[in-house]
């Protein structure tokens, strides 16, 4: 047989053999490290800079863990808990610092299995006596749990074509930016462990499912049941198993296999999934749920039918079927019916119908739709996560069809479900990623096979020769036994790319071929173009890493005039100043963004957080924000709170900031209470939103703008002022803070313009970091003297007294203590002073306020403390306990309470901060774009003309094989 | 009972003045205060003459008051380097004042005299007044100390003078009741940046509760300070000595207090930023500190506890051989997340590797390594409020001993067990309090290891590994299939 370029030929098959399953392996364990390397490194190269010296390499993760895990700062602190007072702490962990007053019940309401995962490991290092810090641990799960993903891809790929693909595969996923913007060094959240999840579960599916086998069927529900502990998305698992198991039914494929493997896995990955104490009875009582339950029902039935046939006629056995077919159809429609409205299924959520109506969420659920992340994804974000494996993977799909066993199905099935998906939401991207993966490396390893492949054609003239030749040298061909082994797996070497080089190696292997690629220089051509795809994809990879994904996202990096990085460190500034200077127990407002960020820097107690399980208290916040000092300043007392908290980005230019997410709060706020807040009051007359002089009054007096600009155009020294973000200027007359800003004006010390510029009734301006980004506001007490703030500001300024406002009322209320109840305070001890009896809550006269005051009465006796507890003298006499209530216009409206549902946060894992698309590194690409277009053209020709002419070349192969079977 | 502890005090006291009484004469007593923010330098020279021959101990004495601020104190022969051993008289009671003989260098025979220097240094002794301040205002410290410096025995004259690093004093108090002492009244005057109490001649023996009650009054001095009030709340050092690694690793977990005038108001950016752009910065701002790290540092680190803070530069110095005085520092800037003002608070955690071989010297004849360890890095005009010092021995370290410059408040060792260790490492533990830079020097610890105890660690990890790999040759080679396939034909 002719070759294209010389070939050893005296390598017996063995060491071919050996030897590419030790390469394999180092590839591999190159591929794992790399991907570890890669995440850290990468990491390690943005952040350098920061450290003033070069340091031990786990100093630098340390210090940048706490750089950049930012968004999941609950995360860690939960795993220290965890880690530091054991798993049933944290389970019954309550944190009162969150959601301030409700509190927060952590370990019933979170999927526990990342920080299980990392006090697993952190405990095992610590019973080696290694005393890694959990932060370490919390910051490189991820990287680590990345070189788990790629093996886990390599075995799936593998399982769809052969090792090189998964090879292939494998390092795509290393490195691919979509991936990676979850896996660099200290992203430790939910999605970190949780692709590995997805794929290590999809593959034990499909080994099952291959297979028959119950052991691979409950490997894939036992690693079901850990992502179902460690994220929200393990709904894709649930719906994408069946779908497969369905798709399978509908096209005849029923088999036994099927059966075995999607029973065991069903039934033991449901049972399994109950354990989570925040999934329990999800899974056979929400809508999302019900597709499996419902393959499971058929499978079973189909199973039965299969069974009866075997035992029945067929005439008897089509009048049954058309009887149970009916019947079973009625009696499910029924009985699904009265369940959903029985109430015991669930509706949709509100999430799943944004997955199918994009605007959905706008409309009815601005919380959901105020998260970048949540918004459908735009087409450069596809191109900028995916690069060139955007164009190979339909091929790769494509090819998928040419074989069509089960497993491709699978494959078909999950690409076109996620990339639907990925199109909704940019979120949704994460779950695209590995298949696109898988598909593009067989795709690409296809191209690779053909091309490498050194078997020359035969031409056509001489192929009748040559069968003959072979038939008749083929009497006793030395790969029959394994070839007849690996049809067994389904994987017929002789396709494989080892297979060919094995063959070609023995120089005798397979019959001649009538098609195929001729010479060596088409082969180099293409290979050569392959190549320098796969090195672009590492450029960009790399660029995309370095540039978007690795900078922490309360650090921000802008260069000096002379070039050298210079770091804007505001956020942790103002935390840890919040953090060491102010007392313990001050409750910050912020917006929801910044809740996980506070509690977990400044460790402070938030009113809202990330986890944005109630949207009414996160509407009480936005209603805080977006109304006068006059509106707010009640709802900051009621909820204790110290101090208010805006990112203001207008001196430097930071986009991200609060006034740039403003009108989601006035949203958010008018879906609760639309007759006070209405979006269009903060828009000019024009429709603008502006900040200017031309701003709406409602817009001007909001605490927001406030907050802002306060003293802002001080800065400028009587110049215009010039807000950087929104270009636009800064009225001259900065905004005033009645409640805030009488300490202020009344200090000597200060110059005169104070006098000019009194910030109203709320806050005093408590600290401002170093570029302005971060504001912190104190919220003042009231008056000694009873008056309110305003008049109190005026009274200090000499002001004549306008108007007043009605004192706060103290109401009191006689009710008796008992022996075994106990005295609760709130903090500042003047708001209200309450008893709740801890035996028995059948305090009717008591309810009433309580129910407006504290909501939730667990809540409430964890969040304050305990005053004392009563003596015999306190319980024989008859006490007067005061009430004291704000004159607020909303005073009647009870506070937010807990749903009755109890903790369900809806979108528990949602992240709030955005992933920024940065504008300005558009430029540097433009080169590469404009190459890769070059190489694009270029290589999707390649591609068709591969796709074209495989099916010729697969048929002349089987026809080959067949032959030879023939001749056996 | 109480009678009987009485007359015994008595007799005490009466024996001490009587053994002491006559035997010398202060010619001149002068007394310097350097005021400062925290740390207070006191000098006090005593011009003594002998009465009698063969004159072997001095007795100094210090008031109460001072005797509680001060944390240091040295006795040198004007001119001298070397330090006299101070012995410290034990207090019966609650004295009002404390008692130190000082054992002079040699007998001093009649009519000789000599100059006796007495430095101390003070603690807390300044508090700010008023005790709130706007950001903009000035720094004021007030210094409160006794007008006479007591002596057991006669003094011919005697002065105080209080030096303030600026001519800006606000008041000072004018002392009553001296016209015994003084020949014109006020008995104080003021020139420049220094107030003098005195000159006070023909002062009797002044350590009874007689002339104390009489004439010993507090005065106080109102200054502006131009620098922030630094206090080190709590410093903790751990030192780890690793031979495998060469490497002496230093980490300090700082907690720094401005202990100035408190903010009154809140702080304001924009006037932070004003006065930097003037550069008028306020004096109880804090916006930036030095430190001088040891020379041939390496690996330092500088974070807090929510990472790293990156406003910092060090410029290295390179290492000193050991032995070999070297006046070089590896300079250490920093500036902490915000700048502090007064009453505010800021820890940080700061470490850095050091050289082995430059700290460490190994005796051949007895087979013991002798480590020196700093106390602590001077934080210039600070105090340190309370300091543990860990020193963490190799694993295996067995005959530790150590020698401390002056004694710690309490001194403990423990087992500190740390990466793959068996055993754990010997880990001495020292307690100090109110150090100032003065108290900057080294502990020496000395110890043996053995050559067994430095393999410990391999072996460890070698059996594991071994027996991890034993157990997955056993694994894979027992097969739990239950029936076996029939191999194909």
């Amino acid at each position: 047989m002719s070759t294209a370029y010389p070939i050893p030929s005296d390598v017996s098959p063995a060491t071919v053999r050996n030897t590419a399953s030790l390469l394999r392996i180092v590839a591999l364990a190159l591929i794992s490290g790399a991907a570890i390397a890669s995440l850290l490194s990468m990491n390690c190269a943005c952040i350098g800079p920061l450290l003033v010296e070069k340091k031990i390499l786990t100093v630098t993760i340390a210090i940048l863990g706490s750089t950049s895990v930012g968004v999941n700062l609950l995360w860690s602190r939960a795993t220290r808990v965890l880690a530091a007072k054991g798993f049933y702490e944290f389970w019954n962990w309550f944190d009162p610092t969150a959601w301030y007053p409700l509190g927060r019940v952590v370990g019933g309401t979170v999927y526990p299995g990342l920080m299980v995962t990392s006090g697993i490991i952190y405990n095992f290092l610590h019973a080696l006596n290694l005393p890694v810090d959990i932060r370490n641990v919390c910051v490189l799960l991820a990287p680590g749990f990345s070189a788990l993903t790629a093996w886990a891809t390599y075995m799936f790929t593998k399982e769809m074509k052969d090792e090189s693909a998964g090879l292939l595969a494998a390092a795509f996923i290393g490195i691919v930016p979509g991936y990676i913007s979850r896996s660099v060094a200290g992203s430790y959240d939910n999605e970190a462990i949780a692709i590995f999840l997805l794929m290590f579960t999809f593959y034990c599916w499909i080994k099952a499912l291959k297979q028959g086998s119950a052991l691979f069927g409950t490997l894939a529900a036992l690693f079901y049941f850990y992502m179902v502990a460690a994220w929200g998305g393990y709904a894709f698992i649930t719906n994408m198993i069946p779908l497969h198991a369905l798709a399978l039914l509908l096209m005849g494929r029923f088999s036994s296999r099927l059966y075995v493997a999607y029973t065991s896995w069903y039934a033991i990955g449901t049972l399994a999934s109950m354990q989570v104490p925040f999934v329990s009875f999800q899974p056979v009582s929400t809508s999302e749920h019900m597709g499996a339950l419902g393959v499971f029902g058929l499978l079973q039935i189909v199973a039965f039918a299969q069974l009866v046939r075997t035992h029945v006629s067929s005439q008897q056995f089509q009048k049954l079927l058309y009887g149970a077919v009916v019947a079973i159809g009625v009696l499910g429609a029924f009985a699904f019916v009265f369940l959903t409205y029985k109430g015991k299924i669930a509706p949709w959520t509100g999430r799943f119908y944004s997955l199918w109506d994009t605007g959905y969420a706008k409309k009815y659920i601005p919380i959901i739709a105020s998260v970048s992340e949540h918004q459908p994804t735009a087409w450069p974000s596809f191109f900028m996560d995916l690069q060139f494996l955007v164009f190979t993977f339909p091929a790769g799909v494509v090819l998928c069809f040419r074989e069509l066993r089960d497993e491709h199905i699978f494959v078909i099935l999950y690409s076109v479900v996620a990339s639907y998906f990925a199109g909704v939401m940019v979120r949704l991207m994460l779950t695209l990623t590995p298949v696109v993966c898988v598909a593009s490396a067989v795709a690409l390893s296809t191209l690779l096979d053909t091309y490498i492949d050194p078997v020359e054609p035969v031409a056509e003239e001489d192929v009748d020769d040559a069968v003959s030749a072979n038939g008749s040298s083929s009497a006793t061909p030395p790969s029959q036994p394994a070839s007849k082994k690996a049809k067994k797996a389904a994987a017929a070497p002789a396709k494989t790319a080892l297979g060919d080089f094995v063959a070609a190696t023995n120089s005798k292997g397979g019959p001649p071929r009538r098609k195929g690629i001729f010479g060596l220089d088409s082969r180099l051509v293409v290979l050569f173009n392959t190549l320098s795809m796969l090195v672009f994809f590492v450029f960009h990879c790399t660029w995309v890493t370095s540039n978007a994904y690795s900078s922490p996202s309360v650090v921000l990096a802008s260069q000096n005039p002379d070039g050298s990085q210079h770091i804007i460190d505001d956020f942790r500034e103002a935390y840890y100043w919040l953090r060491q200077n102010t007392p313990k127990d001050s409750v910050v407002m912020s917006w929801w963004d910044y809740g996980y960020q506070i509690a977990g820097m400044a460790d402070r107690p938030t009113l809202v957080d990330n986890n944005t399980w109630n949207n009414t208290h996160i509407a009480t916040v936005g209603k805080a924000m977006s109304s006068s000092e006059e509106v707010a300043y009640p709802i900051l007392r009621k909820h204790d709170v110290d101090y208010v908290l805006v990112i203001f980005g207008g001196l430097i230019g930071y986009s991200g900031d609060d006034i740039n997410k403003f009108l989601w709060m006035v949203r958010i706020a008018q879906g609760v209470w639309p007759d006070e807040i209405q979006e269009p009051n903060y828009f000019t007359p024009q429709g603008e939103y502006r900040i200017d002089d031309r701003a709406s009054k409602t817009m001007k007096e909001s605490l927001m703008y406030k907050m802002s600009y306060y003293r802002f155009n001080e800065l400028f020294g009587g110049q215009q002022a010039v807000d950087r973000v929104r270009q636009q200027q800064v009225p001259k007359e900065g905004p005033t803070l009645d409640y805030l800003g009488l300490l202020l004006s009344s200090s000597p010390g200060t110059c005169a313009h104070n006098e000019a510029e009194i910030l109203p009734i709320l806050t005093d301006e408590a600290f401002t970091s170093e570029n302005w980004i971060v504001r912190i506001y104190e919220v003042k007490k009231e008056d000694l003297l009873g008056r309110d703030l305003k008049s109190a500001n005026q009274f200090a300024q000499g002001k004549k007294r306008k108007r007043s406002k009605p004192a706060p009322r103290r109401r009191a209320i006689v009710c008796k203590i008992y022996e075994d109840s106990r005295l609760w305070m709130n903090k500042t001890g003047h708001c209200f002073l309450l008893f709740v009896r801890i035996k028995s809550s059948t305090l009717s006269d008591l309810r009433e306020f309580r129910s407006q005051e504290i909501p939730e009465r667990s809540a409430l006796s964890r969040s304050f403390p305990i005053l004392r507890t009563p003596t015999a003298q306190d319980a024989k006499e008859e006490r007067s306990i005061y009430i004291h209530t704000h004159p607020t216009s909303n005073a009647q409206r009870p506070l937010p309470s807990l749903s009755a549902k109890g903790h369900r946060p809806f979108l528990s894992s949602l992240r709030s901060e955005p992933i920024n698309l940065p504008q300005a590194q558009v430029r540097p690409s433009i080169f590469l774009f404009s190459l890769f277009k070059c190489y694009h053209s270029l290589f999707v020709m390649t591609l068709f003309e591969i796709i074209q002419n495989i099916p010729n070349l697969d048929c002349s192969i089987s026809s080959g094989g067949s032959q030879q079977s023939r001749t056996d | 009972m109480p009678k009987c502890w009485l007359t015994l005090q008595f007799l005490l006291l009466a024996a001490s003045h009587f053994a002491v009484g006559q035997s010398v004469e202060n010619t001149a007593i002068v007394r310097t205060v350097e005021l400062g923010g925290s740390v207070v330098h006191v000098t006090t020279t005593y011009a003594i003459k002998s009465l009698e021959d063969g004159l072997k101990s001095y007795t100094i004495a210090l008031g109460h008051g001072d005797k509680v601020k001060t944390s240091w104190v040295e006795a040198t022969i004007k001119g001298q380097k070397t330090p006299l051993p101070i012995a410290e008289r034990a207090v019966y009671g609650d004295n009002a004042y404390q008692l130190y003989d000082v054992t002079l260098p040699k007998a001093l025979s009649i009519n000789k005299t000599l100059n006796v220097v007495f430095d101390t240094i003070q603690t807390h002794s300044t508090e700010p007044w008023p005790a709130v301040a706007w950001q903009n205002d000035d720094q004021a410290l007030r210094y409160t100390t006794d007008l006479f410096v007591l002596s057991p025995y006669p003094t011919t004259v005697q002065r105080t003078k209080i030096k303030s690093q600026t001519p800006r004093i606000i008041s000072f108090t004018e002392p009553k009741n001296i016209e015994s002492f003084v020949e014109n009244a006020p008995g104080v005057s003021k020139s420049g940046a220094t107030v003098v109490y005195g000159p006070y001649n023909s002062i009797p023996p002044s350590t009874t509760d007689d002339f104390i009650e009489k004439y010993q009054q507090p005065v106080t001095v109102h200054y502006y300070h131009e620098q922030p009030v630094l206090e080190v709340l709590q410093l903790k050092r751990s030192v780890e000595i690793s031979h495998w690694g060469a490497n002496l690793n230093t980490q300090d977990e700082i907690v720094l207090h401005n202990a100035g005038p408190k903010l009154k108001g809140h702080f304001s950016r924009l006037e932070h930023q004003t006065q930097q752009f003037y550069k008028r910065p306020a004096p109880h701002v804090l916006p930036a500190l030095t430190l001088h790290l040891p020379a041939g540092i390496r690996n330092t680190y500088y974070y807090d506890t929510i990472g790293n803070v990156s406003t910092s530069r060090l410029r290295l110095a390179p290492s000193v051989p050991k032995n070999r005085q070297g006046a070089q520092f590896s300079v250490f800037e920093f500036k902490p997340r915000y700048p502090i003002l007064g009453g505010w608070n800021y820890s940080f955690t700061l470490g850095w590797d050091f050289p082995l071989q430059d700290s460490t010297s190994y005796d051949k004849s007895t087979g013991r390594y002798i480590v020196e360890v700093p106390i602590m890095t001077p934080i210039l005009g600070a105090v340190v409020d309370d300091e543990e010092l860990t020193i963490i021995l190799p694993e295996g370290a067995t005959d530790v001993q150590y020698a401390v410059p002056f004694p710690a408040s309490s001194t403990s060792l423990s087992t500190h067990t740390t990466y793959l260790d068996t055993t754990g490492r010997p880990a001495l533990t020292f307690k100090y309090k109110d150090l100032t830079v003065k108290q900057a020097e080294s502990i020496f610890v000395s110890y043996k290891v053995s050559w067994s105890a430095h393999l410990k660690k391999p072996i460890a990890v070698g059996t594991a590994f071994l027996a991890l790999f034993v157990l997955g040759t056993i694994s894979r080679r027992v097969n739990l299939t239950l029936h076996q396939k029939a191999k194909t034909s």
